[in-house]
């Protein structure tokens, strides 16, 4: 089904991507993702000393602090926060510094659709900057799912307030290793195929949101090779100054 | 966690007086001489009013929003400016979130003098409706990178907003007139803001030994500085502001000095500003002549995934 964006874009096809790490002197790790107009900025600072109350001390905290363009932080500034931290804690290794508190912050710089996608992707970029241990990367998607049946990727603002529903989806990145295929798979299926974090707003049938998952998870494949590109040409030819 | 001692940052003993024994002869430690500023570098985003200044390493975005509100009682033809400073948590390790601190009062309050008191902004040409209906124009300052001297940068990511923000025009209409019509900005072009002069703060330190005066203080001769002072003065050679709360003691001819200092670099950064905005300005003439998409191949029906 040949369907028309407002941009010109196909159905699958993502918004340009741009990200740039190690942009603040201050924090300790910072990146700058941007979709389209969507910009987001990301920075941490960690690991601090001590956790917060009632936090198990065997373990590192995240702690993810959301700032958004303009006005008050309200309920959904919170939300964001307790989506970003549980998923960023499901990818960090948190038993490498116990005690710990790793603060993450998330400036949004532009909001044009697909914003908590694209805060993930930066603060995932932020704390490889910082040099956090992690287990995988994790990559962000938002599909949505329109009146008539079709699923489109990576939304601008106009396109998310027309659809019907829509999923913020974020799966594990694709994984090239050395070691043995076997090695790297959870119950018989390759990593990557798991999904780490789901949020769906509207409704949605149960079949449509699989193959909303199925789309994203492919999409997610290019995000994964952007990132690993992106990462690799930045570790040679950087050069930090104290 | 919080107030930990191992999580606050200090100079140490050793580079404290480093800074002060290399202040004697003149150098800085970033290499500049004392009443060299650091390059300023002003971006704007895709949005109007929205601007990212960086100078030398600390970083400051504004944006500016405007909303239609009733005027306050006691000047029902006027328009509202107000400030709102974020001292971002990213910016500084002990920049806590949450209610502003003293140093975020205090910068707000500066650039606010700096734009209401000295009517860089004409608020009587934002009245719609006299009595009912006013534009409040909102500055959001974000501190997103501390490496000194905050109130300067802060100030010109303030001034930089304000240039390039567009109001939607507005008529009125209703039966009677009173209604205030807003039109989208596809229909109708939005308008400018009338900014009659652009106050510019500039920020000197001072130092205990021999009054040694420093311009545009790094975070590090910040923790070192026994006092600051910082002057809002616009290229007319108007001052606008002045503000020297506490610290140390410095004879007239001092302040003398930094004033003539203050006007000088203030045309050469009113200049960059106003280049700045002249750029943007071209590029978004540029982006609304392209507004429609042209047809491009999209018959190649690759399955792009």
């Amino acid at each position: 089904m040949e369907v028309d964006r407002e941009d010109g874009r196909s159905q699958n096809q993502l918004r340009p991507l741009a990200c740039s790490r190690n942009i603040l002197h201050r924090a300790h790790g910072s990146a700058s993702w941007s979709q389209g107009d969507t910009k987001v900025l990301a920075a941490v600072y960690g690991p601090k000393a001590g956790t917060k109350k009632n936090e198990n001390p065997e373990k590192a905290c995240i702690e993810v602090i959301w700032k958004p363009k303009t006005g008050q932080i309200g309920k959904p500034e919170k939300e964001y926060e307790m989506i970003l931290e549980r998923t960023l804690e499901s990818i960090c290794i948190l038993t490498v510094n116990p005690n710990t508190t790793t603060s993450i912050i998330v400036q949004v710089v532009n909001d044009d659709g697909a914003l908590l996608p694209s805060a993930i992707n930066a603060a995932c970029m932020a704390l490889v900057d910082a040099g956090i241990p992690m287990k995988h990367l994790a990559v962000a998607i938002c599909c949505c799912l329109a009146k008539s049946g079709y699923v489109i990727l990576d939304p601008t603002k106009l396109e998310e307030q027309k659809m019907k529903a829509f999923a913020y989806l974020v799966f594990p990145n694709s994984v090239r290793s050395v070691l043995p295929e076997g090695s790297l798979r959870v119950e018989g299926e390759p990593i990557e195929n798991g999904i780490i974090t789901s949020v769906t707003h509207g409704i949605m049938s149960v079949a449509d949101y699989f193959y909303c998952l199925e789309r994203g998870r492919a999409a997610s494949v290019k995000l994964s090779d952007f990132l690993r590109r992106n990462l690799q040409q930045q570790s040679t030819d950087s050069s930090k100054a104290g | 966690m919080e107030g930990r001692l191992a999580n606050s940052w200090r100079l140490t003993v050793n580079d404290k007086n480093f800074i002060k024994t290399a202040l004697l002869s003149e150098i800085r430690i970033d290499g500049r001489k004392p009443f060299e500023f650091r390059k300023i570098s002003i971006k704007f985003g895709r949005e109007d009013g929205s601007s990212e200044v960086q100078l030398g390493q600390t970083r400051v975005m504004g944006m500016v929003t405007a909303q239609l509100v009733q005027p306050y009682r006691d000047r029902p033809k006027e328009g509202i400016l107000s400030i709102f400073t974020e001292f971002s948590p990213m910016a500084d390790p002990s920049f806590e979130p949450g209610r502003p601190g003293e140093l975020a009062v205090e910068l707000g309050r500066i650039v606010d003098r700096g734009l209401r008191e000295s009517r860089a902004v004409d608020t009587e040409s934002l009245c719609i409706l006299a009595g009912k209906f006013v534009w409040a124009i909102r500055i959001d300052l974000h501190i997103l990178d501390n490496g000194g001297n905050l109130v300067d940068a802060a100030n010109i990511a303030a001034l930089a907003a304000l240039l390039t923000f567009r109001r939607p025009e507005c008529s009125l209409g209703g039966e009677d007139g009173q209604e205030v019509i807003v039109h989208p900005p596809e229909i109708r072009e939005p308008l400018p803001l009338t900014v009659h002069h652009l106050p510019i703060a500039i920020s000197f330190g001072f130092f205990s030994n021999e009054s040694i005066l420093v311009i545009d203080p790094t975070h590090n001769e910040e923790a070192v500085m026994g006092g600051r002072m910082t002057t809002t003065v616009n290229a007319n050679g108007d001052i606008c502001a002045i503000q020297k709360s506490g610290g140390e003691g410095v004879p007239r001819r001092v302040i003398m000095q930094c004033l003539q200092l203050a006007t000088s670099k203030a045309a050469s950064i009113t200049k960059q500003i106003k280049d700045a905005v002249e750029v943007f300005n071209t590029e978004r003439a540029l982006r609304k002549i392209k507004r429609h998409p042209t047809s491009t191949g999209n018959d190649v029906r690759e399955k792009q995934n």
